[in-house]
């Protein structure tokens, strides 16, 4: 077993590739979604008619991060047909006789929304009563999305990408015969999986640490908790990837094949990660995240970052990831009778 | 120690690939399966290494029947792909599979050093594999179905796309092999290299059309071609 695993290390070492894909990949995709979802200096536009809004409001706008654009009285009662002329402007603000503010808004969009909270904060400037103080039990209102969820991101990645590269390994192993060839040597069944995943988790280890420590120090994603129970979490996780991908290639003939089973095996457990509240999920579809093994990962990693839980907390997911990783080194194991019944 | 194969049949899907086949070869022979390719000579290696199960009939090495992991250990196999880790040096090959058949620490290094030098390999032992020529491939291949000194040697098409020379070097390692009491079930299409066996199985379609010492199967033939055995079987078939 440990000259297996031994030997999963050397060889995977010496492919570049596939370290690059290990190490760098995650960094690289993290930074990536650090910029996309982190905190941006975006500043809405907001078109009034000055001569319909009353002065107090213009200047409480003005003291707000909002671009105001000047439109005549006609434009403002055609809101609709102006915003689809000025993609530039991301919301029209009147003040219609009889009834309170009317903002008009080109789509649904984070644009919008922006702008909708700095006219918000306006009004509450001239009228503190209607002020609405929101505070959270965890996180603070200045999160940034990557804050939010950055977690679901550590949980995907330690998850993606050792069960490519160890899929992909043991089709190869089997479409080259070296797999027959190891079957003809007096190794137990047991221990040729034993092996890999051993092998494949020293590079969880070292990944998960690289990714933690760059996500914490670097991006400065917020963590209540401990790092070293995220280390486990990420660890286990992968443990699970490589048995995954051991299943996986049981039903892939080729490498390309891998790739062609990925819409059936890693996406759809992206969207049950965590991206999407499970509680919003209609028809009760939420409850398949239980079959998913990202799922266990991803809400003991939320678990721990955003809520600050300890081992005594998170401990029914890890035995969840446990519990799957070993259901398929069963598995696994009985696949491998193909090359030999002993 | 012998081989004894006795109404081996194996079925893929619908096709029978290997039929009702039968024969003995004793310890310290060398034994060609011979046939055109699709004729069924490597998947009936497969069947006695165990990869493959039998769907009827017995396999018995000894007096043991297979499959059995006690005599997996004592059977060397070179598969008729390379089977090789692209990505590890030869010596990295070599050393992997030494380990898995536990040989002992002491002695590895200098078993490995041994073979290498047998398959003139020395020069090139840290190279990885992904850069060998197929040749080479070959020649590490085999280094690694010996490397544990087994007493039942299969190998398929060990000499196919190995130059004239390397070849003679290689046949006088068998023939050494087999002085030191080592079974040996070589597949091949050179029928140059029928001379030097014991035995020939001749194998047509799945089914064992000829199966005698090579003298014998030789005297059969009115030009002492192997050749003229399998156009016979094709007329007779032709004819049926
Ligand atoms: N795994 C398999 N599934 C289905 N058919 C197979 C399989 N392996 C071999 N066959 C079929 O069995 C027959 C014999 O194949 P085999 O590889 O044993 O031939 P061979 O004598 O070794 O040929 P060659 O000299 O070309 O290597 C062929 O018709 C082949 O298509
Ligand atoms: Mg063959």
């Amino acid at each position: 077993m440990i000259q297996l695993a031994k030997r999963v290390i050397r060889q995977t070492i010496n492919d570049k590739r596939s370290v690059m894909l290990i190490l760098v990949a995650p960094l690289l995709i993290l930074t990536l979604v650090y910029f996309l979802l982190g905190d941006s200096d975006y500043v809405a536009t907001v078109a009034i008619d000055p001569d319909a809004v009353p002065a107090p409001v213009i200047d409480a706008l003005e003291q707000q991060e909002l671009e105001l654009v000047d439109i005549t009285g006609d434009e403002a009662d055609q809101a609709l047909d102006y915003l689809q002329q000025h993609e530039d402007v991301d919301a029209v603000l009147r003040f219609p006789e009889n009834s309170g503010m009317d903002i008009t808004l080109y789509e649904p969009s984070t644009k919008g929304a922006t702008a909708i909270s700095e006219i918000q904060e306006a009004m509450a400037d001239i009228n503190p009563t209607a002020e609405a103080e929101v505070s959270y039990v965890y996180g603070t209102q200045d999160q940034t999305l990557f804050d939010s969820l950055g977690y679901v991101f550590l949980a995907l990645f330690s998850f993606f990408f050792v069960f490519i590269i160890s899929a992909m390994a043991l089709v190869r192993e089997r479409s080259r015969g070296t797999l027959e060839r190891l079957m003809m040597t007096p190794i137990r069944r047991g221990e040729v999986i034993a092996g890999y995943t051993l092998g494949y988790s020293v590079f969880a280890v070292i990944q998960a640490i690289i990714i933690v420590l760059y996500a914490v120090f670097v991006l400065q994603l917020s963590n209540e908790g401990n790092i070293f129970w995220i280390l486990l979490t990420m660890v286990l996780l992968a443990v699970t990837a490589v048995s995954f991908g051991a299943t996986i290639s049981i039903f892939a003939g080729s490498e390309l094949q891998v790739v062609q089973l990925i819409p059936f095996t890693i996406i759809p457990q992206v969207f049950f990660s965590g991206l999407i509240p499970l509680d919003l999920i209609p028809y009760h579809l939420g409850n398949l995240s239980y079959i998913m093994p990202i799922y266990y990962g991803a809400a003991a990693i939320k678990g721990i970052m955003v809520y600050g839980d300890g081992l005594s907390d998170i401990w029914g997911y890890l035995a969840g990831l446990t519990a799957y990783a070993l259901v398929l080194y069963v598995i696994n194991t009985q696949a491998l009778k193909k090359f030999r019944k002993l | 120690m012998d081989i004894q194969l006795s109404h081996v049949n194996k079925r893929f899907g619908d096709t029978a690939v290997i039929k009702d086949v039968s024969f003995t070869v004793a310890a310290g022979e060398i034994c060609c399966l011979l046939g055109p390719s699709g004729s069924g000579k490597t998947t009936l290696i497969r069947l006695m290494i165990g990869a493959l199960p039998a769907d009827s009939g017995t396999i018995q090495f000894g007096d043991t029947e297979m499959p059995n992991m006690a005599i997996l250990k004592r059977l060397g196999f070179m598969p008729q792909n390379d089977a090789l880790y692209e990505d590890l040096s030869a010596q990295g090959n070599l050393a992997f599979f030494g380990g898995l058949y536990h040989l002992p620490k002491r002695t590895r290094e200098a078993r490995i050093a041994e073979v290498l030098d047998m398959v003139e390999l020395t020069d090139h032992k840290r190279k990885l594999v992904k850069d060998f020529s197929g040749g080479m491939k070959k020649r590490l291949s085999l280094a690694i179905a010996i490397l544990h000194e087994p007493d039942i040697l299969f190998l398929d098409e060990p000499t196919a796309g190995i130059d004239p020379v390397l070849r003679r070097k290689i046949w006088a390692q068998f023939q050494s092999l087999k002085a030191q009491g080592t079974t040996i079930i070589v597949s091949t299409h050179v029928m140059d290299e029928v001379v030097e066996c014991d035995k020939g199985a001749l194998l047509y379609n799945g089914r064992l059309i000829e199966y005698d010492t090579v003298d014998r199967l030789l005297a059969k033939t009115d030009s002492g071609r192997i050749e003229d055995l399998f156009f016979a079987a094709s007329e007779s078939e032709a004819r049926s």
